[in-house]
This record gives structure tokens, sequence and C-alpha cells, in this order.
């Protein structure tokens, strides 16, 4: 399991950014080769994120889904659960979103197996590390 | 005008590997597979066929790269770093100390031109050998990446030539 913290401001108000993490269809396409394949309800959306290795490509396919919400708080659990389309893999992970006014705080458990896992634990957390900042970064424009 | 091409050598790209996760990427040696080199009274050219390119070894990753894998990245290369854009090389000076040529000239690549300065070593049997050191970004390149930035191609890659030329081009490269 890798736990990863980050956050992100974008100095929107506490309810824009709450429309917006719980819009699938907007969230998804943050994250660097992910995008939705069909939005299958308001909360569950079949995704996918294409991952390039540089010497290969690796597909996750699977689901986005809000897991948990908490509209008082403005926290929400956002539920990863993939297959690498090409192997026996998988990557999947809980992204706890905790707004305040002005941003919010991203916690990440992922877990991962197969052929990205190979990488190494050093190496599996420095690329969703840069995978997740780059999100955040993302969430700066939602 | 003496020509060379690929079946008188060989001219391969070697690239290395940098950024946080380097270690998960592979050293590269790749050959250059239609090319074609002229030598012509000191002068010297060499046009490159930026789709020739092929991945032969990859060293120093965490998996040992497969045909397929070397055809995957032999297609990124083309798609999406040389994209087809011409690679030519013009002396504009050679100079001759011993047994070694120092060569300044342009090179087009990636869509600019750029000086480029590197040295042969030409043998009386006529073996022609040497490397040239380009530095991507100098061709307004952003060095190919990966991983979400984790892994990147360094931005110096080495291209070398082995070739040989009849004894007698030899000679006139030396001594004019």
């Amino acid at each position: 399991m890798v736990e990863l913290d980050h956050r992100f401001e974008n100095g929107n108000s506490v309810d824009e950014n709450w429309e917006a993490i719980l819009d699938l269809d907007r969230i998804i396409p943050c994250v660097e080769g992910g995008s939705v394949i069909d939005r299958t309800s308001p909360e569950l959306a079949q995704a996918q994120i294409l991952v390039k290795m540089g010497a290969m490509s690796m597909t996750f396919v699977g689901t986005v889904e809000v897991a948990e919400r908490d509209d008082e708080a403005h926290r929400a659990v956002l539920r990863v659960k993939s297959r690498d389309k090409g192997g026996s893999g998988y990557a999947n992970a809980d992204v706890t979103i905790d707004l305040d006014d002005g941003g919010g705080d991203v916690h990440t458990a992922a877990q991962i197996s197969g052929k990205a896992a190979s990488m190494g634990e050093g190496i599996v957390q420095t690329v969703l590390d840069a995978l997740i900042t780059d999100f955040t970064q993302k969430l700066k424009q939602i | 005008m003496h020509t060379l091409r690929p079946q008188d050598g060989e001219l391969i790209v070697h690239t290395g590997k940098g950024g946080a996760a380097a270690k998960a990427g592979h050293d590269l040696t790749i050959e250059v597979t239609r090319w074609k080199g002229t030598l012509d009274h000191g002068a010297m050219t060499l046009t490159a066929d930026p789709r020739s390119l092929r991945v032969i070894e990859g060293t120093g990753g965490m998996t040992t790269l497969g045909d397929e894998e070397k055809d995957g990245i032999s297609q990124t290369i083309d798609d999406e770093v040389l994209k087809g854009l011409a690679i030519e090389f013009r002396s504009t000076r050679v100079v001759q100390r011993g047994s070694r040529l120092e060569v300044t000239g342009d090179l087009e690549l990636f869509g600019f031109k750029r000086s480029l300065d590197f040295a042969l070593n030409v043998d009386e049997a006529g073996r022609i050998t040497g490397s040239a050191f380009v530095k991507q970004t100098d061709w307004k390149t952003k060095p190919f990446s990966a991983l979400f930035g984790t892994l990147k191609v360094a931005d110096v890659v080495e291209v070398s030539i082995d070739a040989r030329v009849p004894a007698t081009v030899a000679m006139e490269a030396l001594h004019g």
C-alpha cells in the first residue's frame, strides 16, 4: 500500500469545488491519460487510464466510484478499481478529498500489482506522487 | 565523391536516461537502418531517414526488453520524437590532425539547424570511426519523458559511426 498526501489551492469556494470533484466527467480527465468510458450513474463511471512507460504503455480499465460523501464536511472518497488491460495486474486506490474554502487536501491510498509493481515500491511511489501532483495542479483550474 | 550506405558500416544512436524513476528505464542502442554519407575532397554530408531508427538493445532497466517492447519504442521515436523530420548534416570545415579529422558543420534535426562539432578517426585501411554528441535542447526539443515526467531520456545522445571506405578514399580524406 502506498499512501500519499497532497494539497491543492484554487481560490474557488468550497461549494464550487465540491460540485466539481463529485462530477466524474470533470474529475477523471484531470488524471493524465484518464478518460471516462461510460458514466454509469451520477456516482459511478467506467474509466480508463493510459500510462506511458517509455518502453511500453499500460492501460488500466475499471471503475471510479464516489464511495463516500459527507456533504456537510465536504469530504468525499473516490474509489478506483482497475485492471491492467494487457496483463494480470491491478491498480486500486482510495482518493480522499477533504475540501475547505479555496482548496483541499488529497490523501491517496493505492495498491498496485503486476508489471507496474515490478518497478519496485520506491519507483511506484515516485511515479504515483508525480501523477497525483499533476492531478492537483489540474484541480487548480477545474 | 565517395558514397557510404548502411552496407558500409553502422550508424548507431546511444541514449541514456534520467529522472526520479530512471531505474525503471533503459539505456538504448538504436540503429539507423537507412542513411547515406558522402566524402568529397574533405567535405562531408550525412543524411539519415528519420523513420528508419530501430532499437537493437536496451540495458539497465528493471525488465528485459523483448522484441515487442523494442518495436514499441521504435514506433514512439518515429511518432513522438523525430516525427519524420529531416536529419541532415553538412560539413562547413574539416581540419586534419594526423589520423583525426575535426569536423564542424550544420545539423538539421527536429526542424532546426544548429552547428555541430565532432571528430572522426580514419585509418589507412579505410576504417572511419567517431562519435558526435547531440544535446537535444540545443535543437529546441525537450527530451522524451514518460511516467508523468519521472523517467526522461538524457538530453545528450551519442551518435556514432563505424564504417569502411576504400583505402584510397581514406588516404584522400587524410591527405587531400
